[in-house]
This record gives structure tokens, sequence and C-alpha cells, in this order.
């Protein structure tokens, strides 16, 4: 492999600063002892992880519903994608084709028309506001992620498995149980990880579907912006950083990121 | 071989069930399937384009209907036409205008980027790719946080300017004036709060790591024999990428700026801190109709309504244009 030209790695050097900068300066601010966030921090203190995971029940309650809320919808995405991308893999008819184009296009769209779709359609069955609304909002926005994710994943099973298995007289679903189910596994897992982490950060959608009667950590946080931001914010933005670099950590650790990423693979 | 001790049991139980029945179940498994994802997915917008006909109720919500009242008042007004006003179409040229700006200025420089991670070897990559997915997932109440306090007079950009002396040169040499003229100048130091440049620069950073992933399929399936080809042939690495790397990336480009462009339609939360009053757009027009001051729930449907058909119509030219560019 070449090297890369001085310049090159300077050029993306200086990305990843201009990426980092404003998480840097959250996170400093979280330091701050006093009620207002400045950047250096004034004596610093831990207090504010304090009140944020534990003493301040605005936080907590908030923390509690958007972990509830990321993993039950994460959950539930992936049982929405995985029979469209079975289907769409297995047989590849209109039927399938359009069940796809209808399980992506939440995502595919502005997030704001789509919520304020779901507010109207939750208004009328009478649950909006309520949590499990919530989490099947959250679960039909990002439901396009897993499907992506596991495509990938059924398209790289070795075609010869399978055919081994029928000549062997496996029925469909022993094939699937042996041969489909434990190969996908890691680009379901991806899927998973990739819609919680989502889901965990999502605003705009869970703020018309929420109607102001719960709050998960970002309502919470766009709430609290007229009285100016805290440093008990840049808390939660640690923790959300934190969040998602264990969980794409994780993808990377199992799973193949490059590769779902839509890298060649026959190139290393 | 515990596959083949527990499979048995279970054909069996398989084959005890009739199979027409069990055909049935699962067709009928399939349309209840279908009807929950065509709910889920589909409705809302259905929704949407049903109640933006509807009519606002004053002081009890709305009803259902069929007049063109919300579209009149989107696109002359709701006077007309007694008198015209233009006011919801500035919102939507506004909503066009930064994601325009935005998602140009997001591609423009994760190109390069793009191009220098896919020569990185594998591991790199990985790495690299953790830290950009890690950042795009970043809510953008955070983001917006974030630079909130890097543009802020107090703590960010502006105080760093004047307490380095910056502030005084550009009065100095006479630069400030247009600052002010830019709006980016109050009169004593210079501002990034409100403005396009910090609205702009702000969904630029929030979409900046999508580009990045959007470009990483095509930029890694480049071959490289192509471009060692070229190299050997003696033509500059600038010229390399000029007649070889951006011709046959060239959809993947205008694709990621046209999918980064309807991503932007919806920015709710940047525009709201970093734009002026008088420069904000469709989608805090839309937030504001449905929960916010005016409550006026079908006007904010067709405004929802304006804005899709648009997202739509740049979707599908972009695949167009990639089905297109895929046959030739």
């Amino acid at each position: 492999m070449r090297r890369l030209h001085w310049a090159a790695s300077l050029f993306m050097g200086l990305c990843a600063v201009a990426i980092l900068m404003p998480i840097v300066v959250v996170s400093a601010a979280a330091l701050n002892g006093g009620r207002s966030m400045v950047f250096p921090p004034q004596d610093s203190t831990f207090d504010r992880f304090v009140e944020f995971f534990v003493s301040e029940p605005v936080w907590t309650n908030a923390l509690g519903n958007s972990v509830l809320i990321s993993f039950s919808s994460a959950a539930l995405a992936v049982l929405i994608a995985w029979p469209v991308a079975y289907w769409l893999w297995r047989v590849n008819d209109p039927l399938s084709k359009l069940l796809a184009g209808l399980a992506a296009m939440p995502f595919a769209l502005p997030p704001i028309v789509f919520g304020v779709g779901l507010g109207f359609l939750w208004a009328f069955g009478g649950a909006l506001g309520t949590i499990w609304a919530g989490i099947l909002s959250h679960a039909a926005l990002f439901a396009a992620l897993p499907l992506v994710t596991i495509s990938i994943g059924l398209q790289s099973i070795d075609r010869a498995h399978l055919d081994a298995a029928a000549t062997m007289g496996a029925t469909e679903g022993v094939t699937f149980r042996t041969i489909v189910l434990p190969q996908t596994l890691p680009y379901t897992a991806s899927g998973f990880f990739f819609a919680l982490v989502l889901s965990f950060n999502e605003f705009i959608v869970m703020f018309f579907v929420s109607s102001s009667s719960y709050a998960t950590v970002t309502l919470q946080i766009f709430n609290s912006l007229r009285n100016g931001f805290t440093p008990t914010m840049a808390v939660a933005a640690i923790t959300f950083i934190t969040v998602s670099v264990v969980a794409f950590s994780l993808v990377a650790r199992f799973g193949d990121l490059p590769r779902l990423m839509g890298a060649d693979t026959s190139r290393t | 071989m515990s596959v083949e001790a527990t499979d048995p049991a279970l054909a069996a139980t398989g084959t005890q069930e009739a199979p027409a029945r069990r055909v049935n179940r699962s067709l009928a498994g399939r349309i209840v399937f279908c009807a929950v994802v065509a709910m889920l997915c589909l409705l809302p917008f259905v929704m949407v384009l049903v109640i933006s006909f509807g009519e606002k109720i004053e002081g009890a919500g709305w009803v259902f209907g069929f007049d063109l009242t919300n579209y009149r008042r989107f696109f002359v007004g709701a006077d007309w036409p007694n008198s015209t006003s233009f006011l919801y179409l500035q919102k939507l040229g506004w909503s066009l205008n930064y994601a325009v700006i935005a998602s140009v200025l997001a591609v423009v420089t994760a190109f390069p980027f793009t191009y220098f991670l896919t020569r990185l070897s594998r591991r790199a990559q990985t790495f690299w790719l953790v830290f950009l997915l890690s950042s795009l997932s970043l809510s953008e109440v955070f983001i917006v946080m974030g630079w909130d306090i890097l543009l802020s007079a107090r703590s960010g950009l502006p105080m760093v300017m004047q307490e380095t002396g910056l502030t005084d040169w550009l009065k100095d040499v006479g630069f400030f004036p247009t600052l002010r003229d830019w709006g980016l100048a109050s009169p004593r130091n210079v501002k990034f709060k409100t403005s396009v440049l910090a609205t702009v620069l702000t969904m630029s950073y929030l979409v900046w790591p999508y580009a990045v992933i959007l470009l990483y399929p095509a930029l890694s399936r480049l071959d490289p024999a192509l471009i060692e080809a070229a190299r050997t042939m003696g033509a500059r690495p600038w010229t390399v990428i000029r007649t070889v790397v951006i011709p046959s990336v060239k959809l993947a480009l205008v694709g990621s700026v046209l999918l980064l462009f309807v991503f932007l339609l919806g920015t709710y939360v940047a525009v709201t801190v970093f734009a002026a009053p008088a420069q904000q757009t469709l989608a805090v027009s839309i937030y504001e109709s449905v929960r916010g001051s005016t409550l006026n729930a079908p006007f904010g449907a067709a405004q929802s309504v304006i804005l899709l058909v648009t997202a739509v119509v740049l979707l599908a030219i972009g695949q167009k244009l990639s089905t297109a560019g895929g046959r030739a």
C-alpha cells in the first residue's frame, strides 16, 4: 500500500479537527462548575455527571425513555426488516420490491413530514403521546437501516452452501435456520446497532409523536434551549457520543464495516 | 450435528398439519405483515396529504374537507385576490437556498477526504469509519449546541478574534464595514449569530459524514489500475483526479448532493437557532402550524406536502440520472 502524500494526510487531519471541534467544546463545557456554559470551563467539577445520571429526575427520566425507546424500536425495526429482506432475496417479485420501497420510504424523505404524518396517525388512533407509539414510530423510521444491512448479508451467502443444503434434502425452514440465519447474524446485529444509535439521537419525529407528554434526552435538551445551554446538557452529549462510539466499534469488531459501507471486498 | 437431532422432530410437527391450511396461514401472515408495514410507513404520508385539504375551525381544531384554501394561502397568500403575498414561497426559497449551498459544500469538501480514505489500509479505514459514523449519528441538538458555543459572542470565535486583535486589524484595513454589510458584524465585533453563514456551516457539518459515507462505495470500487495507468503515462496527480477519478464517480457526486439536499430540506434545530427570523425555512413554519403558535394543522399539512413533493421530484431526478448513467 502506497503512503499518502503529506498534504493529503494534513487535509484528513484538518477534517478530523473540524469534526471534533464542536464535540470537544461541548464535552469540555460539561466540567463547568457554574450554571452557565463557558469554554474553557471554570472551576471544574464532575457534579454535572451526578446530576444527569442520578439526582435530577428530569434527566434520569429522559434517559430512561431514550434507552427504552431506542432498544425497543431497534429490535422492532429488525423484526420488520427481516421478512422484507428475506422475501426480497428469496422471491424478488414486484410485491416484495414494493414492500421494501415502502419500508425504506420514511428514511429517505424529510423526517419532519413523516413526523407530522405520524402525529396525525397517532392522534386518530388515540395513542398520541404514549411511549409505544413512539417506539413504533422509530421502528418505522429506521427499518430501512437493518433492511439494507440484512440485504447485504443475504447477498454475501455462498450459493454453494444453499445448493448443498438443497441436495441433502433440507427444507426451506431448515436451510434458513442452519445457513441463512447464522451467516447473516453479524449483519443483523449491525442493522440493530445502526437503528439503535440513530433512534437514540433522533429528535424531530419524536418531537411530533411525544406531544409533550414525555421527553427523551434530545427532546429535553431542545426544551431547555430557551433557558440557554447548561453544563448538564453537555454531559448528555458526552454520554451520547460514548454510546455511538461503543456501538459502532462493536459493529466494526464483529462485522465487516468497510463492506457494510459498500467497499469492494475483493481488494484489501 | 445437533441440527439433525432437532430437525426431524420439527419436520414431523410440520407434516401433521394439512398443507393447505399451512399455506393459508402463511398467506394470512403475509397480508397482516404487509398491512402493518403499509400502516406504519405509508399511512402517515397519506394522512398528511388528506388533511392538507381540510379546514381549520377557530378554536376547535380542524375538520376534513376538500378545498384548496391552504394551497392558495401557500402560493399567493390568504387574502388573495385582494392582495398577494409570497411569504411562504420565500420560506421555501430559503429552505432550498440553505440546502443547496450546504449540500454542495459538504460534497465538495468530503470528496477529496473520501478519496484519500479509500487509499488507506483496511484497518485505518475501519477506524475512520467508526469515527465518522459516531459523528454522523450525533443528534442535531448536540451539534447545534457545539456550534452555538463556538460561534457565540461570549466564549466563541468572536471573542477569540477580539482577544487576538484580529477584529481591530479588520477595522484597520477597512474590511469591517463589508462584514457588517454581509450581516456578519455588530458595531463592536464580528458576530455569527444570526447569519446565513452560521446556518449553512452548521447544516453542512451536519451532513458532512453522510457525504463521506455516500461517496465511499463509488470511490472504493474505483479500479487502482486505472489510476496507475494514468500515472505511468506521465499524468500529474491533479490531472489524474480531473480526467480519471472525477468522471468515473460523477454520478455518485450528483447523487450524493441530491440525497443530502433532500435530507437538509427538513432541518429544524439549526435553522431556528442560527437563522434570522426573516430568513427561516418551511420546516420551521410547518412546526409552528402543527405544534407551535399559529396552530393550523391543515395548513401545516399543506406545507408538508409541498416539501414532500419537492423532495420526491429531486429524488426522482437523481434516480433518473443514475439509471441513465448506468446504461451509458
